[in-house]
């Protein structure tokens, strides 16, 4: 399956909602820890003899992209998390030179997580290690609101796939909070692991249903409802956890990538819960994503600079 | 930013919230000589940019329903998209041969070949060779500014990876890259952040090793200033000393930043270093380490690294010894990766750092630096090690040996893997020497000559070292030419003097004393106080770790821990001893808790201090911490509020109206705060640390004419005192006052006195 070459470490990749083959990987230079960072737009190429993935559009930053997001209502837009705590929204349909199309400056530190709200598909939240998440529109220059609860900082927020106003937020004090838009304060808080958590994700499916992944190199699933225990507790990579997602095609099924480099696949409700362990980076494994529009299509980037997209299943070298 | 003085002490010259702010000393010099901060320039982009968004933004909305519909039927009904032409890709996937897809995976492995990609070029990624070059270079845009990125990136490297292989991470040495303060900013924070998750496993002082162990090689803690906070304890003010330090160091060239220009010069052009540059490169760090070590005995004949340090200096070596490490990992990837290779020629000296390039070590190279040593060496009546000494003393940077000192120190910090280490054989480092010089252009002769010169000058640099007032963290240094050794009574001598408020001489006799007894807490308490006065937290923290050494309860010493690793922004450190101090006290000990013991959680432990004042509100200890605590985290109204109620119990604790003053300095009352100063003064005229805290509070509110009094009136009292300097140095530019730039610059105090009296 096609790979594809960054010239920055790899941070985040994400399939767009629109097209099956388009891609947005964000990187950042000297793996984020100073220097520049990327933002690229890739589509798979369909030529049957020749597969590949082609840069239909990239663009640069002033500081690493440790995040990326497309726009669920338009097909060309993307936000990026930037680690000089800036948003910004880009348009893969204009040049470079046109683009961002707008910045959002209002984190005082690093930006690390941004999701855009699926269900009203006007909004997206950014997660920043200033401790705080904030929510924006797009014809708003400032922030909608700004949520403070959480005493370190903030790695991962991800919006319920279900209701429009419902996000989980997870951050290094080692809990994860729910929040609704709609209220004052978190609606949930869940002190889910004993190291930090690195990263959240709702089940597509069940709407209670949540997973958390920790530098404790678990990964916890949850049921908001009852919070006392965790329904799953996954343990199997040697490191931390970095990121994890829910597949959008089966219930029970998730994918997770580490410190360890491996990206691994799981079902959570299975008795040998870990399903397929890909070994193919060769630096720490930090961004993966599955595909909405394609089963089974799993994209993964990691600081060994390489964007990977394979079937689940196949070798993702091969 | 410059927090370290935050509770005792002053450099509260920041203006939180206000990055650069023209009313701040730094700002207001940023501005004036540049304008901004240095950082690679914004590429693009500004809010409300007028540039045009893919239609007005209403349309996104009406192209997305306002539905609350559950997310997944969403996926179902995805506009605009060519399902067809997509899966044709797949089946090309499918379909495809495994040959072509073993092209494409070759040629994404392949070397050069050149790709044009949007009018740039793209140099092809490929293992190893590109180690040497700066591959990822070519690709950034023409405009970057920042240090060079080959060396950099390979560095940083090497740091992350050495999480995997869990060896300490001690890297070789760099040459300057010429990192902007703001960048060292953004590589301390990211790589402390980062190297949790990466280092989950360690205890945290390992973490903190690594870390510094990485900030120490790119030069990042030559600046106290700059370590310590834990993970912006204080955005608000990093923010501001980033700036403004960002703004001071890309000002290399003009003329009126000598001090930072004629430091940057002195790193790079230093003839007498160039030697010692270039034995590093040829043997990493690892050099000196052993041959440091064969001079144990002269060490321990001065005195000034205890017996269990010596050890820690064996740490140096570790370069070598990772590369070993990894290359016994039978993990595959481990074999292949392209860090361990590099590690393993860097300490092979097969690879050197020069010029900012990392180069392979070519057979000239090693004659430039055998010519270079030997046309020093001959060059007749003083020899290089004097002036290497002349040159670089009366600078006060003494880089490369305080460099040297630093990293030993720093490694001291973790004494698990040290120890593991020094029960292994480390090869002599002579032998390799040997070889070198013998696949060199060197006799043997030169060698010898060469062995004892190096000794000679290994004793100056020692003596010298010892003069320095650097001290790096848990490693005391003590002074030179001690009147006090020999004194019959040095520790009554020394209590006479901190009374009379005679700091530096206190301190000197305090080391005799401690010379003297070693084991004897009260003198090293004192002199740990006395430091913290004196305005030198890192000695501080040195003297008080040893009398906690001896005396591991002793409470006052365990609170000045705290405070003095507060004022460094050392977090975790500092809330291990405030929390200790809980735990031995005869009265709150109850409420401690053992789990809590090993790492110590803010708010747990403001929780229990909290508890413990409501337990006695008459204890004006509780308070004081609990003002700590509060400057830790930021709340300096209930900071304030818990100082003052301290100071209603103990209305005469000098050092408690200048922690009330140096809070109150961050939260921006500068005004109140000189008031509280002013108090502390009253009760000990001599307190040099509220003079210079005074000083910084005028500059804050503008008034620079009488800051620059104030810190001359600091200095006069302990000349000692480099950040004083460099406030100093900055009230005189702001005022305008550029013609007494020389007398700063040499420090003369007596021209500086006769112009700003008080």
């Amino acid at each position: 399956m096609p790979v594809f070459k960054t010239p920055f470490s790899g941070y985040a990749v994400r399939f767009s909602p629109f097209y099956e083959g388009r891609l947005l990987v964000a990187t950042s230079q000297n793996f984020g820890i100073l220097g520049n960072g990327r933002l690229h737009v890739l589509d798979l190429l369909p030529s049957p003899g020749a597969p590949g993935i082609s840069e239909v559009a990239a663009f640069d930053t002033a500081d690493g992209v440790y995040d990326c997001c497309w726009s669920e209502s338009h097909d060309s837009l993307a936000v990026s998390a930037v680690a000089d705590g800036s948003l910004k929204l880009w348009d893969a349909s204009l040049p470079p030179s046109a683009n961002p199309v707008r910045s959002f400056r209002e984190h005082s530190r690093e930006a690390h997580s941004v999701d855009w709200n699926p269900v009203r598909r006007d909004s997206f939240l950014s997660a920043s290690w200033d401790d705080s998440l904030k929510l924006w529109t797009l014809d708003r220059p400032a922030s909608l609101r700004t949520f403070r609860e959480h005493s370190y900082c903030v790695y991962s927020v991800a919006w319920s796939p279900r209701h429009a106003d419902v996000f989980a937020s997870a951050s290094g004090d080692r809990t994860v909070r729910v929040w609704d838009v709609r209220e004052p304060v978190s609606t949930l808080v869940i002190p889910a692991h004993d190291h930090e958590i690195l990263s959240c994700d709702w089940n597509k499916y069940d709407e209670c249903c949540l997973a958390t992944a920790s530098v404790d190199k678990t990964i916890r699933v949850w049921d908001i409802r009852a919070t006392r225990a965790p329904l799953a507790n996954l343990a199997g990579h040697g490191y931390a956890v970095r990121r994890i997602r829910f597949s959008p095609h089966r219930e029970s099924v998730l994918l997770s990538c580490s410190y360890d480099m491996t990206v691994c696949m799981w079902d959570y409700r299975a008795e040998d819960a870990l399903i397929a362990k890909y070994d193919h980076h060769t630096e720490f494994a930090v961004g993966i994503d599955m595909s909405v529009l394609v089963e089974g299509l799993i994209a993964s980037t990691g600081w060994d600079e390489v964007v990977y997209v394979w079937q689940h299943g196949t070798d993702p070298r091969a | 930013m410059a927090m370290r003085d935050l509770v005792t002490g002053g450099a509260a010259c920041a203006v939180p919230g206000t990055a650069a702010s023209s009313s701040n000393p730094f700002g207001a010099l940023a501005n004036a000589i540049l304008g901004s901060s240095s950082k690679t320039q914004e590429l693009k982009g500004l809010p409300g940019s007028t540039v045009n968004v893919p239609g007005p933004s209403s349309d996104f909305r009406t192209e997305a329903p306002l539905t609350t519909v559950p997310g997944l039927e969403n996926e179902g009904q995805q506009h605009h998209q060519p399902v067809g032409q997509n899966y044709e890709f797949l089946a090309g996937f499918r379909t495809a041969d495994n040959g072509v897809l073993a092209d494409a995976w070759n040629e994404i492995h392949q070397p050069p070949a050149v790709q044009t990609q949007g009018g740039k070029i793209e140099a092809r990624f490929q293992e190893f060779e590109q180690i040497y070059n700066r591959g990822a270079n070519s690709m950034l845009p023409p405009a970057w500014d920042g240090p060079p990125q080959g060396v950099l990136s390979r560095f940083l490297h090497s740091f992350v990876d050495s999480g995997r292989a869990g060896v300490p991470f001690c890297p070789a040495a760099l040459p300057v890259l010429g990192l902007s303060e703001g960048d060292k900013q953004c590589i301390r924070d990211r790589s402390f952040i980062m190297a949790h998750h990466i280092f989950a496993d360690k205890s945290e002082e390992y973490i903190n090793a690594q870390v510094n162990a990485l900030l120490h090689s790119l030069d990042i803690d030559g600046n106290e200033r700059l370590r310590g906070p834990i993970r912006g304890s204080y955005p608000e003010l990093e923010e501001y000393w980033t700036e403004s330090q960002g703004a001071l160091r890309s000002g290399m060239p003009n003329p009126a930043d000598k001090w930072v220009s004629e430091f940057a010069r002195q790193r790079e052009n230093g003839d007498p270093e160039a030697w010692a540059h270039s034995f590093e490169q040829l043997h990493g760090t690892n050099g000196w380490a052993s041959e440091f070590e064969q001079e144990q005995s002269q060490l321990a004949s001065v005195g000034q690294v205890r017996g269990a340090n010596m050890s820690h200096i064996a740490a140096m070596e570790q370069s070598r010894m990772l590369a070993h490490t990894l290359a016994q990992n039978t993990d595959p990837k481990f074999q292949n990766s392209k860090f361990l290779q590099f590690v393993s020629k860097m300490s092979r000296g097969e690879l050197i750092v020069d010029e900012n390039q990392i180069k392979p070590a070519t057979g000239s190279l090693t004659d430039n630096w055998a010519d270079e040593y030997q046309a020093q060496y001959n060059a007749g009546s003083s020899s290089w090690a004097d002036q290497f000494v002349r040159q670089e003393l009366p600078q006060g940077t003494d880089k490369w040996v305080n460099e040297f000192v630093k990293e030993n120190q720093q490694q001291g910090v973790d004494d698990q893997w040290v120890n593991e280490f020094s029960k292994l054989h480390v090869q002599d480092w002579a032998e390799e020497f040997g070889q070198q010089v013998a696949e060199g252009a060197l006799g043997d002769s030169t060698a010898d000559d060469w062995a004892n010169t190096y000794e000679n000058f290994l004793d100056e640099q020692l003596l010298a070292s010892k003069q320095h007032s650097g001290a790096s963290r848990g490693v005391y240094v003590f002074s030179d030419m001690n009147p006090y050794v020999g004194h019959p009574n040095p520790l009554r001598e020394g209590q006479e003097l901190f009374r009379k408020g005679l700091l530096s001489e206190a301190v000197l006799a305090l080391e005799a004393e401690v010379l003297k007894n070693p084991d004897n807490a009260e003198g090293w308490r004192l002199l740990g106080i006395t430091h913290a006065e004196n305005d030198d937290d890192q000695q501080a923290i040195a003297a008080m770790m040893r009398a906690q050494e001896v005396n591991p309860t002793n409470l006052e010493i365990l609170l000045a821990l705290g405070v003095s690793h507060t004022n460094e922004l050392e977090q975790p450190e500092a809330l291990k001893y405030l929390y200790k101090w809980l735990q031995n006290h005869p009265k709150y000990g109850v409420l401690a808790t053992p789990e809590l013991a090993d790492s110590p959680y803010y708010g747990d432990v403001a929780r229990l201090f909290n508890e413990a004042a409501q337990m006695s509100p008459e204890d004006a200890d509780v308070h004081i911490i609990l003002g700590v605590l509060y400057n830790l985290s930021r709340e300096y109204d209930k900071a304030i509020e818990s100082f003052q109620t301290a100071l209603n119990l103990k209305p005469r604790d000098y050092s408690l109206w200048n922690k009330l003053g140096a809070t109150r300095a961050n939260s921006i009352q500068s005004a109140d705060a000189i008031l509280a100063y002013q108090q502390a003064l009253d009760l000990k005229p001599n307190y040099v640390r509220a003079w210079a805290n005074m000083g910084i509070s005028y500059a804050n509110q503008g008034l620079y004419e009488e800051s620059i009094r104030y810190y001359v009136r600091a200095l006069a009292m302990n000349p000692k005192a480099d950040n004083a300097w460099q406030y100093l140095r900055i009230s005189l530019s702001c005022a305008s006052r550029n013609d007494m730039f020389e007398a700063c610059d040499s420090r003369n105090l007596d021209i500086l006195q006769k112009e700003f009296p008080l």
